[in-house]
């Protein structure tokens, strides 16, 4: 640009100079002079070219590009209109250009020197910054990815077509989000929204809608929480609605399960919906050389996803028990959660993560009864130094969880007994990536519930299940997945043994900006 | 009194020299090229720690939790910023909480700021593949533009380690020198074979393709992260023969089988590039990468 300037304002100086010089009728000889003084004038141009080139290399040498820096860059980008209104006026302005430059091969080498500078690689329009500082308030929100919004916000839709050998597969699968009835269901359709408040806060919110087998919508705020992106030390606090920090698959929401449905532990203990409510928790991670951290976390523990605490059941009535279903009396009524959560590298391509954890409260079949869960689980996962996609990878996951619960003799105090069961179960499960896209897995779960002469709910049978499938993501953000599950149910004092076969298959979509997930 | 307030100047001038002989600052690159110039700017003063592997796909990495300790200790972090990351970079800082990296803080490098990107979508549509909102963020293969990214950090270095700055500018100075001298040798290299025709796997080329005046505008791909598919590929073969197209640029983690059949039937050369140094043999500085990919398609095109 400057030195188009130079050359154009030297061109215009030689033509003033050349109109002002007295031009008679033309003649062989003024042609001839003509001739000489254009020639003369083309040298000049030369020698000033060749000068502006050696200034400009000599620049480049003592002094930063120019237009490296955001901050040089009004210089290089717009110079003003050139003061001594050169005859010919700039016809293109690569300033005004936004979008980026065609990728046709750059001007050939003059005199063999390369060039080494390149003022269309840099741009002078300010990045926008993630965190928002300074952004107008009044601006309004768009949709769409580029960093340039206030939040994420994506939808996901899960379905599933299934077939059971048992005519009540509600009750067969242990999760809320399972494939619930023969045929399609549609139980896990997910807006989640997610960004920075301010700068002190981040903002989660997921609201599931899913379809009964009645096809009536149910709306669940799953999640809605705030929480610290600022504290010093390590630490983080979270308010609000959140899944409790327990293990590995009850943080989690279904659509990144590896398989189409819940643990039976899972869902026996920590409830078909998962553990989760209103509540705050607070996180350390610990200044040590590997991954150490400390979650602590205190809800309401109230209803249905308080399951195995202040849950007052189906039509008031837990494990046979006529509930209390009362308000908080104190401390001792909240559900405390805490984990502890370690991870090491084996190698560049392995890394494994191991926790235990804890979930302590009250619960609802008696005046003083309460409720201790125990976990503990363990990851461990391998990929390729040649990743694609993310894969081939080897995933290894197994949780184990005993639980203790006091049952009471109900508010009435009319059932027979007060009983404490020790309750165990696990699963394991192995993830193969085995190519772009494909994944086979392979899961075993095992549920103990204690036998008792006195409480006949169905979902205190003792049951096992082995579990395989194969999923194919076309992309990170579509799945098809096909799985099937041999169930065996354990007879008791009341219930019978039995089998069942079942097979799902799972399809699913997700649309906009969505949260990455973590480990 | 004048000779007690000397020796304590004196004291606390050499206690803050001792300080800042042994503190060395902690720099995190998310990618290995932002690595290799990071530890040129940093030289002696700078520890730094790179996240993923040179040979797996910037686009998958995994979030491990290690990342969120070296991220936690970090001074400086140089991240790309132009989505590059996105899958695996944010869950890792949201559980890292350390505020000297957050974005807009001195201790932040995004690469891509001040860079104007190239195909940028003017539609976002996930109907055209893995497209990348901001634009192609491959960008750190034009040597050009390594160099404002190495003023780039040169600056944050400075600013976070003002102590060290005239080193940090001094050593950026001279990198670009390396990189003026050495434009010159791959200009030179790829001179003969200007406004040649390539295809790639995938559309990461188009920065060293627009610096060297190639035209990489077919790959095996049908769309950016999309597997290739029997008809997509007859149709670059028959594209490749039209133009008679002579190599086949690869990289570490794509399906070096399909472009070696594509190759096979269509007499070309299957090149192994790679974007970051430390992929190929021999490759650990980001020169010795440009080293290798010039010497690569030079001969492939020979």
């Amino acid at each position: 640009m400057k030195k188009l300037f130079i050359v154009v304002a030297a061109l215009g100086a030689q033509a003033a100079a050349f109109a002002q010089s007295p031009s008679p009728a033309s003649s062989p000889n003024d042609v001839e002079v003509l001739r000489q003084q254009v020639q003369a004038l083309t040298e000049t141009v030369k020698a000033l070219q060749q000068q502006v080139k050696e200034q400009q290399d000599t620049l480049a040498k003592m002094s930063p590009e120019p237009g490296a820096l955001p901050a040089n860059q009004t210089t290089a980008a717009s110079p003003p209109p050139a003061a001594s209104a050169p005859p010919l006026f700039p016809t293109s302005d690569q300033s005004v250009v936004a979008s980026a430059p065609a990728p046709a091969p750059p001007a050939a080498p003059v005199n063999g020197a390369f060039p080494t500078t390149d003022a269309s690689v840099t741009t002078s329009t300010e990045t926008i910054s993630s965190t928002g500082a300074g952004a107008s308030l009044t601006a309004p929100i768009t949709i769409a990815g580029g960093g340039k919004t206030y939040m994420n916000i994506s939808f996901d839709g899960q379905f599933s077509l299934a077939y059971s050998s048992d005519r009540n597969l509600a009750q067969l699968e242990t999760g809320d989000h399972d494939p619930q009835q023969r045929g399609f269901s549609a139980r896990n359709l997910e807006l989640a929204l997610d960004g920075a408040v301010d700068p002190y806060f981040e903002g989660f919110a997921n609201i599931v809608f899913k379809l009964n087998n009645d096809n009536e919508t149910e709306i669940e705020v799953e999640e809605a929480f705030m929480q610290t992106t600022d504290l010093p030390w390590g630490l983080q606090v979270r308010g609000g609605q959140f899944f409790s920090a327990f293990g590995r698959i009850n943080p989690t929401h279904p659509h990144t399960w590896d398989f189409a449905d819940d643990s039976l532990v899972h869902g026996r203990f920590l409830g078909s919906d998962g553990l989760r409510g209103v509540g705050a928790q607070i996180s350390w991670t610990v200044p040590v050389s590997w991954y150490s951290q400390f979650i602590f976390g205190v809800q309401n523990g109230r209803g249905n996803t308080g399951y195995s605490f202040r849950n007052p059941g189906d039509n008031g009535v837990f494990y046979g028990r006529l509930t209390t279903d009362r308000e908080a009396r104190g401390l001792q009524d909240f559900v405390y959660v805490p984990r502890w959560e370690n991870s090491v590298d084996l190698s560049p391509t392995q890394t494994v993560l191991a926790g235990v954890s804890g979930a302590f409260g009250s619960n609802e079949t008696g005046a003083n009864a309460r409720t201790q869960i125990y976990g503990v689980d363990l990851l461990y996962k391998w990929k390729s130094p040649r990743a694609e996609g993310g894969f081939p990878f080897v995933k290894w996951q197994s949780e184990a969880m005993y639980r203790r619960f006091e049952a009471g003799r109900g508010v009435d105090d009319l059932f027979p007994v007060a009983e404490t069961f020790h309750d165990w179960g696990m699963y394991s499960q192995i993830i193969w990536g085995f190519k772009k896209g494909w994944t086979a897995g392979l899961r075993g779960d095992y549920l103990h519930m204690q036998d008792s002469a006195f409480t006949n709910d169905p979902d205190r049978q003792s049951r096992s299940r082995v579990s395989g499938d194969m999923t194919w993501y076309p992309t990170e953000f579509s799945k098809i997945r096909l799985q099937y599950n041999h169930d065996f149910l354990e007879a008791n004092d009341f219930l019978a043994a039995g089998e069942a076969d079942s097979l799902f298959l799972q399809f699913e979509f997700i649309l906009g900006a969505h949260g990455a997930h973590k480990f | 009194m004048k000779k007690i307030k000397l020796l304590c100047g004196s004291g606390a001038l050499f206690a803050a020299l001792l300080l800042s002989a042994q503190a060395k600052i902690n720099v995190v690159a998310t990618l290995p090229d932002y690595g290799s110039i990071a530890r040129e700017i940093g030289g002696a003063n700078a520890e730094v720690t790179v996240l993923a592997k040179p040979t797996e796909d910037p686009h998958f990495v995994d979030a491990r939790p290690s990342f969120v300790v070296k991220l936690r200790q970090a001074d400086v972090l140089i991240d790309g910023g132009a989505e590059l990351e996105i899958g695996w970079l944010p869950p890792l800082l949201q559980n890292a909480r350390n505020p000297k990296v957050e974005a807009g803080q001195p201790g932040r490098v995004e690469a891509s700021e001040g860079i104007r990107l190239m195909e940028v979508p003017a539609q976002l549509t996930r109907a055209a593949g893995d497209v990348h909102a901001m634009g192609n963020p491959h960008f750190m293969v034009d040597p050009i533009i390594a160099k404002a990214v190495a003023q780039h950090i040169a600056n944050a270095f400075a600013a976070v380690d003002p102590a060290h700055a005239a080193d940090y500018q001094a050593n950026e100075k001279k990198f670009e020198a390396t990189i003026n001298a050495k434009l010159q040798e791959w200009g030179a290299k790829l001179l003969p074979y200007r406004g040649q025709s390539l295809v790639a796997y995938h559309d990461s080329w188009v920065y060293f393709a627009h610096r060297f005046g190639f035209n990489v505008n077919i790959f095996l791909e049908p769309k950016p992260g999309i597997p290739p598919s029997p008809s997509h590929l007859a149709e670059v073969i028959a594209q490749m023969k039209a133009q008679k197209i002579k190599a086949i640029i690869v990289e570490p983690y794509h399906n070096r089988k399909i472009a070696e059949k594509v190759a096979e039937s269509t007499g070309a050369k299957v090149v192994d590039f790679a974007q970051f140094p430390g992929a190929l043999p021999d490759t650990d500085t980001y020169v010795k990468l440009i080293d290798a990919l010039v010497n690569r398609l030079a001969a492939a095109l020979k």
